[in-house]
């Protein structure tokens, strides 16, 4: 039991003791820890209930490294001495270093009622506030701050910075110290205020004077910051130039293009006639001023068209096949969007290849016999290369292919050929022979990781899990525990999507869960990153980018990554929900495939209301377990430096879960999804499957105003998606059974009487499996995807395969038989015999390459 | 391909194309430090869709003597394999070289390559025109032990600076302790004024 408060009486030491006791403080911040250690053993032997002495003992041993031990001094000396602003600290301490910035600021916060102008903790509960987006919390103390050291320049900032958190932009520049221009940054960052604040004219009148001055010394934000301002301003002529020396300074920024085309009226997203040709004007001559330069010739193949089109497409793309630039199909891919475009680059490309297949010449001046003008024969390869692109584009793999095999059998050493031709096979549904022609891509070049790393993925995406950690170990570090450990170190998002996917389609959904809470981590360490910048930036007075990089944190699992990988572990966990016997399945061995979420099967939850006091209990105890275990994920190791201060971070937990089989049969399944989800319904808005996922997750845990409002969210962005249909259908079964009452669910008046597009009737067979139907009207319903002048593509075909399985249908093989017959490159529809047998041939050929390159 | 300046927005990207192209290789608060401390030596070039194709990740070097001129350091610069033969590499480099000279009077810029990366150094020596400065032994094997007695916790080092985290404590100090031990060339450019 903890003592009642401690009478203040018990702090004071005798003098000796009080002396010992500062020379504690004093070896404490000297990390002189064993003399620091025997100082206070010393005075504790005479006042064992010190409560001062022993937080101090508690905060040296922790930086020994023994932290239980260390903490358990810390918690002790808490309860000695509850008014005294040291212990207090000293918790903080213990918990900032444990990453709980929570209780660290309560703690603090404790500490302050006791020592109100205590700098030091002031400043450390700033950052904590900060960290916690407690902004207005932040003015406070950093009002406190500065009023305790007016004279220090950084407080005048970093309370400027606090009040731009909170979004108070006029007291930011109010208190930007404004008595000592001498910094470059500081300028910068006062300009910026003016700019959002909207006064324009005196953002550029401090611009313009300090420019001059030279107090501001980066050029190139001068420069863009000039352009942007006086072109609000409306300055035409001013702002073209400026727009024009950015050019000059940087001929491949496309800002500047826009910029300078929209100070002269020329929208390039809404071009006239008259606009049109003025841009080319301007283009034109800007692409003779810097021939170095792409930029504006290949903004002129965006504005151009009809025969202008054709006579500058030429010579672009001529250019680029001659330099032999492998990026020029991407590159030239978004003019695409039109038609007409599309077919006279195909022209263009296929009489190329016309001519220098013939021995010909493409140089203007072949046409008057000129036998100099001879192209190089690495011209035709990249013409075929960009014609292979061009036709799997458009979904002619089997042309692609052939264009290909012409080009090796012209140069069988062009690691590119070998990449796209896997990309083609890829695509046509052959991830085996895919990932067999990155293999002999990456031989072509042992040297280099672009390609290492395409063929390691290749093989993630093909299932060979094992072999592709063999192709990472090339170039991760020896000394790791694993090629994946070290990747995973790198924070590489790549591999743990990739791996964490592979497993998922392997049937491997514990280890499928590692990697995704493995990004999960990733994405915790990025925010918490952010922490020592909170004092570091301040003291440095580079404002700008630190703002920058608060508002990117706040949005920083928007990344596509966490976005995907989110919606998978959802989806997992859902899937365990509803039917706890694949998680049993996944770890007792073997493979299986992940039925997709079986709504039909959905057990409805009881109302939360129903649940009793024991019940809910246990559910609290789980979820604050799972919550305990996910903290301790988060903590990363300290690195040490040699000596013995170990400092006050968490060191990593041994992972006692490697093969990820608590995640996946570990209790609350949909609690831990909803972790994932969380942080999409506010970054991820206009992502429908989010808000599907977002309505998985939510119906299952009974809450149904939650389904309804994702269901509202889903509608809104699109009402026709087949998934939302199939959770209407769903929705106004789970709500039909439910006894309180409810709103009304935002009901999906085609679910029953429309014909569904053809291309969706796997999805419609999900919805009437929701329905309840006979299985023979399901399997019609599939087997629509399969009439002519529907576009079947391979990965529908997948699903539609995958569904018929889960069902049981009888007809499952049938329906892969006739995928089988009409994709005639996939190898994903193949029997498990006719695969081995297609293995067998395609390992041979890269045998052979490989013996090659070791001889 | 659109080179400019890189904004935070940038750093996941940079991350990604590093990882995907070279052995060495930093965890986010590494670019952040960067971006943090220097933002306007570092550089992008995205293609249409704003994907990061290449970049390059410079600083200025913290650790000179006393009477040494400042000078800038190219912690990584690198671009996809698709996107070569555009002379992206050099583009990046020069936008940073000047910022350099202009902002913080950088009179040279140096790096460091690993002596079996044949192709950077061909790209660094040929196309950039470095040239070799010094070989320095086993580069990441040594661990600097300071001798204040507050104990200064490791920056990352540009070349292999793996698993080790970041403490804004000091601004300046570097020491390693995690390496492969391969000897790397220090290669200079010299800049104009």
């Amino acid at each position: 039991m903890p003592p009642a408060l401690a009478a203040p009486s018990k702090r004071a030491l005798p003098l000796k003791e009080a002396g010992l006791f500062r020379e504690v403080l004093t070896l404490y911040e000297t990390r002189q820890l064993k003399k620091g250690l025997k100082a206070a053993d010393t005075i504790l032997k005479k006042f064992p209930e010190h409560g001062e002495t022993l937080c101090m003992r508690g905060l040296i041993l922790t930086h020994m490294g023994r932290r239980e031990e260390g903490i358990e001094h810390v918690k002790k000396g808490v309860r000695f001495d509850l008014t005294s602003h040291i212990v207090w600290h000293v918790f903080g301490l213990i918990q900032k270093g444990q990453k709980n910035y929570e209780e660290a600021l309560k703690s603090y916060t404790q500490a302050l009622r006791f020592d109100k102008d205590n700098i030091n903790i002031l400043r450390d509960a700033a950052h904590l506030q900060t960290q916690l987006r407690q902004y207005e919390h932040l003015v406070e103390t950093r009002h406190t701050l500065l009023q305790l050291r007016p004279s220090l320049r950084q407080n005048w900032m970093a309370l400027a910075v606090a009040y731009h958190l909170n979004g108070n932009l006029a007291d930011a520049k109010k208190n930007v110290p404004d008595y000592d221009f001498e910094q470059s940054e500081t300028l910068l960052y006062h300009v910026r205020l003016l700019e959002e604040l909207g006064e324009t004219s005196d953002a550029l009148a401090l611009l313009d004077v300090n420019a001059k001055s030279r107090v501001i010394v980066d050029r190139v934000s001068i420069m863009e910051i000039r352009a942007r301002l006086i072109s609000k301003l409306g300055m035409t002529d001013e702002a073209e130039q400026a727009w024009r020396t950015l050019i000059q300074h940087n001929p491949d920024g496309l800002d500047y293009y826009r910029g300078l085309l929209r100070c002269k009226g020329i929208d390039l997203e809404a071009l006239t006639d008259s606009t049109r040709a003025e841009a080319l004007h301007i283009l034109r001559e800007l692409s003779e001023q810097f021939p170095r330069a792409d930029k504006p010739t290949r903004l002129s193949l965006t504005v151009a068209e009809g025969d202008e089109f054709t006579e500058l497409a030429r010579a672009y793309i001529l250019r680029g096949l001659t330099k032999g630039v492998p990026s020029l199909f991407a590159d030239v891919k978004s003019l695409y969007a039109s038609p007409s475009k599309q077919s006279t680059i195909e022209s263009i490309v296929d009489g190329f290849r016309t001519t220098l297949a013939d021995g010909g010449s493409l140089s203007a001046d072949a046409a008057s016999g000129s036998a100099a003008a001879r192209e190089a024969p690495t011209t035709y390869l990249w013409t075929l290369y960009f014609l292979a692109q061009h036709h799997s584009a458009r979904g002619a793999h089997v042309h692609a292919l052939e264009l290909l095999d012409t080009a090796l059998v012209h140069t069988p050493t062009l690691p590119e050929l070998h990449t796209f031709r896997g990309r083609v096979l890829k695509r046509a549904g052959d991830p085996y022979g895919a990932a067999r022609a990155l293999d002999a891509a990456r031989l072509l070049d042992g040297q280099d990781r672009f390609l290492n790393t395409k063929s390691a993925k290749y093989r993630l995406r093909a299932g060979e899990i094992e072999e592709a950690q063999e192709v990472f170990g090339m170039f991760t570090k020896k000394d790791a525990a694993s090629p994946g450990a070290d990747l995973e170190d790198m924070q590489s998002l790549l591999y743990l999507t990739e791996e964490g996917n592979a497993h998922r389609r392997n049937g491997k959904l514990n280890l499928a869960l590692k990697k995704y809470h493995a990004i999960q981590k990733v994405f915790a360490e990025i925010e918490d990153d952010q922490f020592d910048f909170h004092g570091y930036s301040i003291r440095k007075f580079i404002i700008n980018s630190y703002i920058d990089m608060v508002e990117w944190e706040d949005r920083l699992r928007s990344h596509p990554s966490y976005i995907s990988t989110a919606l998978s572990a959802s989806r997992i966990y859902v899937s365990v929900h509803d039917d706890p016997t694949i998680a049993t399945a996944c770890t007792s061995s073997g493979t299986l495939h992940l039925p997709s979420i079986r709504l039909s099967v959905l057990t409805l939850p009881r109302h939360p209301g129903t649940l009793t006091e024991s019940e809910k209990k246990a559910k609290k105890k789980a979820s604050k377990k799972a919550a305990q275990k996910l903290a301790d994920d988060v903590k990363k190791a300290a690195s040490s430096t040699g000596s013995d201060d170990k400092g006050l971070d968490v060191p990593t937990p041994k992972d006692d879960d490697p093969d990820g089989i608590k995640l996946l049969t570990g209790p609350e399944p949909l609690e831990r999804a909803w972790k994932f989800l969380l942080p999409l319904t506010t970054l991820a808005k206009d992502n429908i499957d989010v808000w599907i996922a977002v309505y998985d997750v939510a119906v299952r845990r009974g809450k149904y105003l939650q389904a309804a409002r994702a269901l509202k969210h889903a509608k809104k962005l699109d009402e026709q998606h087949p998934e939302l249909h199939v959770r209407l259908l769903h929705f106004r079964k789970a709500h039909a059974a439910l006894t309180s009452p409810l709103p009304e669910p935002p009901m999906h008046n085609t679910c029953n009487s429309t014909p569904l597009l053809l291309l969706r009737s796997s999805l419609a067979a999900r919805g009437l499996h929701v329905l309840e139907r006979p299985r023979e009207e399901v399997e019609d319903a599939v087997f629509g995807v399969l009439n002519p002048g529907v576009e079947l593509t391979v990965p529908t075909a997948l699903e539609v395969f995958a569904l018929l399985k889960e069902l049981g249908s009888s007809r499952a093989d049938e329906f892969r038989a006739a995928c089988d017959a009409s994709f005639q490159l996939a190898t994903v529809f193949k029997t498990q015999e006719e695969m081995a047998a297609v293995k067998k041939v395609v390992a041979l050929g890269v045998q052979d390459m490989e013996k090659e390159v070791v001889e | 391909m659109n080179v400019r300046p890189a904004r935070v927005d940038d750093l996941m990207g940079m991350q990604a194309c590093n990882l995907q192209n070279l052995p060495e290789n930093y965890t986010m608060k590494y670019y952040l430090y960067h971006a943090l401390t220097w933002p306007s030596l570092s550089y992008v070039a995205e293609d249409e869709k704003g994907r990061i194709v290449g970049y390059i990740l410079a600083k200025m070097e913290e650790d000179t003597a006393e009477n040494e001129e400042p000078h800038g350091h190219v912690t990584s610069i690198s671009v996809l394999r698709s996107y070569r033969r555009l002379g992206l590499a050099k583009k990046l480099m020069v936008q940073s070289q000047e910022s350099m000279a202009a902002i913080y009077k950088a009179s040279y810029v140096s790096l460091h390559v690993r002596k079996s990366n044949r192709a950077a150094l061909g790209l660094y020596r040929d196309t950039l025109g470095f040239s070799v400065h010094d070989i320095e032994k086993k580069y990441c094997a040594s661990v600097s032990q300071l001798s204040s007695p507050i104990p200064v916790p490791p920056i990352l080092h540009p070349l292999r600076c793996r698993r080790q985290q970041l403490k804004l404590i000091t601004d300046a100090s570097v020491s390693t302790t995690d390496a492969d031990g391969e000897d790397a060339y220090a290669m200079r450019l010299k800049l104009n004024p």
